[in-house]
């Protein structure tokens, strides 16, 4: 006959104290709810205010420049080599490169098909971080046609403002390519003049293109000055709102499109709140498991005559740790069963009722906080019963 | 299996004892089927002894051995299993827990290491005359009852050495011709070995060897 807890049982005196140990079981179901509760939570924040712009290469691209504010607007607010640097460096940019633009003065001019002239910018960037790059962007010296990449948002402010404030005709993006504009540049030497041609569009950098090769022939050539100092720099990283980037660009004080990462200060927020929420969690836990504890040494202390004599008459004692943690596997296993479950009930109501189905979330609990409910039973039951085994052994 | 003392002395005795006994300081070889009769006065360690044998105490010199090896070096696990197979034990003081029934203190050690059926229990409280008080908690029983119940508790498991420790104190002499034929049919069934410590040589118990302390 295989001995059970049961028949030990009526030598313990576990039927006292009944208050304490429902409050320790009532403490460790809540502080499990509220830990599994917040870490679906904070699962289901960074589903929710994950980046929504499309990444054709799973990157975000930022602009970064430096805060220009009042106190320090007579400053240079360029970027040293040393900060581009440590941009590179850090484990949220995957990689980091400066703008170049032009040191002189350039104007382009619609010609006799476009009764319109304006002075312009342009930029060049290492053409890794374009997102469209066709064959014919490319200039030596010698070259009268310069190819441009524009980006996308100006043809439509173009088409939508520009052109008909100026009775100008509207282009689609096809049409552009085949214009060819006048582009003067001016330097010490006189004015020179090229033509431009738009070779493609951009999604991804709100400017004027150029390629680098031109730029720095022209700074060089118009102005003796060679190419002017990095005012803007291009991030390339896989989360705009990583909290860690954000603050990161905070404590340096660099500007950025605040529309790019309007998420990452409430993704903050938020996962502070959920993080602080799971910490109390946790306390609960610790303090339920130690007020069953207490529990169990009292359980103990006043079966120590029966459990001493069970032990001199041949009982194992190893068996009879074994047999009395046992008997609470089964309340850990429902507490923790029910945590889940009320965990899986809120995060449903949440998805269905309060985020209408939203595709970002799973109607289901993530599997990790089923492991993490796996996980807490596990621990309690192998603190139990070490708890137990080292009670037993000093009798 | 054997049990050996070697040279063992209680540390808390004094030399003369020690140098008068015939057990303490000697090399001494228990072997299984063999019935020993240890005869001493009150205060001169026959309850030690036996304490000794069984591995409760360990304030003695000298090395107590089972099957050669130091029972000083086991540990509770390995206790436990001499105590369920080989070993059986009536204390002097008795030790039952005072507040179960005479069966469940009964049963509580039987279906450890079952040698006998639940219903053996029942024929054994009968062939001692307490069979009216199983269903009692102990404490309501007189201590010679509970000297009875303590005895039928021994009595329930697989033993190779039954150590008995003044266990008819408060026996009367009709009850104790029962006592030690109940043992003496127990210990022939197994083969075992008796261990008997008193105050002076035990009626109806035929020592092959009596050894004064």
């Amino acid at each position: 006959m295989s001995l059970t807890f049961k028949h030990i049982a009526p030598f313990l005196t576990t039927g006292k104290n009944k208050a304490s140990r429902w409050l320790s079981y009532f403490g460790l179901g809540i502080g499990v709810l509220l830990l599994l509760s917040s870490i679906q939570m904070y699962i289901n924040i960074n589903g929710l205010l994950k980046n929504k712009n499309p990444k054709k290469d799973g990157y975000d691209y930022i602009p970064v420049t430096k805060n220009i504010s009042n106190e320090n607007m007579a400053q240079s607010h360029a970027f040293t080599e040393a900060e581009l640097l440590e941009l590179q460096k850090q484990p949220f940019i995957d990689d980091a490169a400066a703008f170049l633009s032009n040191k002189f003065v350039m104007k382009a001019n619609g010609g006799a098909t476009l009764p319109f002239s304006s002075d312009i910018f342009v930029e060049s960037i290492d053409e890794k971080f374009l997102d469209t790059l066709p064959p014919s962007f490319t200039w030596k010296e010698g070259d009268q046609v310069i190819p441009i990449i524009i980006a996308a948002d100006y043809l439509e402010l173009y088409n939508t403002v520009f052109a008909p404030s100026r009775d100008l005709p509207q282009f689609s993006e096809k049409s552009l390519t085949s214009l060819l504009i006048g582009i003067d540049c001016e330097g010490f030497n006189g004015t020179e003049r090229f033509r431009g041609n738009v070779v493609a569009m951009s999604d991804r950098i709100n400017t004027v293109i150029v390629p680098k090769s031109f730029l720095t022939w022209a700074n060089n050539h118009y102005t003796h000055a060679g190419n002017p100092e990095m005012n803007k720099i291009l991030l390339k990283t896989r989360d705009a709102n990583n909290p860690a980037l954000l603050s990161f660009l905070q404590e340096k004080d660099y500007h950025i499109n605040k529309d790019k990462t309007k998420f990452g200060r409430v993704k903050q927020v938020l996962q502070a709140i959920v993080s602080g929420l799971a910490g109390f969690g946790v306390l609960v836990i610790l303090l339920a498991m130690l007020l069953f504890s207490f529990y169990l040494q009292l359980m103990i202390a006043r079966s120590k005559e029966n459990l001493q004599l069970l032990l001199t008459i041949g009982y194992s004692p190893q068996w009879l740790s074994k047999t009395v943690s046992k008997k609470w596997i089964p309340v850990y296993v429902i507490i923790i069963l029910c945590a889940t479950l009320a965990t899986a009930i809120l995060h449903w109501s949440f998805q269905h009722l309060v985020m209408n189905n939203r595709d970002e979330l799973s109607p289901f609990i993530h599997w990790i906080v089923i492991a993490v409910a796996l996980l807490l039973l596990i621990l309690s039951i192998v603190v139990n019963y070490r708890l137990v085994r080292k009670l037993l052994y000093k009798l | 299996m054997q049990i050996e003392l070697q040279r063992v002395a209680p540390t808390y005795i004094e030399p003369e004892k020690i140098s008068n006994s015939h057990i303490w300081n000697e090399v001494l070889v228990f072997q299984p089927g063999e019935k020993i009769q240890v005869v001493a006065p009150s205060g001169s360690g026959k309850t030690s002894f036996i304490h000794f044998l069984y591995g409760m105490r360990k304030d003695y010199s000298g090395t107590v051995s089972y099957n050669n090896q130091d029972i000083k070096t086991f540990n509770a696990e390995t206790f436990a299993v001499y105590r369920q197979q080989h070993i059986s034990i009536v204390f002097q003081d008795l030790r039952l827990f005072a507040e179960q029934t005479v069966l469940q203190n009964l049963e509580i050690k039987r279906q450890l290491n079952p040698f006998h059926s639940e219903s053996k229990i029942e024929a054994m409280a009968r062939q001692l005359g307490i069979e009216s008080k199983l269903n009692k908690p102990c404490k309501t029983c007189s201590y010679g009852e509970q000297q009875r119940i303590a005895i039928i508790r021994a009595l329930q498991q697989p033993f190779e050495y039954l150590l008995l420790d003044e266990p008819l104190s408060h026996l009367d002499q009709v009850n104790r011709e029962k006592v030690m034929d109940l043992i003496a049919e127990e210990v022939s069934l197994r083969q075992a070995a008796v261990i008997l410590a008193d105050l002076k040589p035990t009626d109806y118990f035929k020592a092959d060897k009596t050894i004064n302390l």
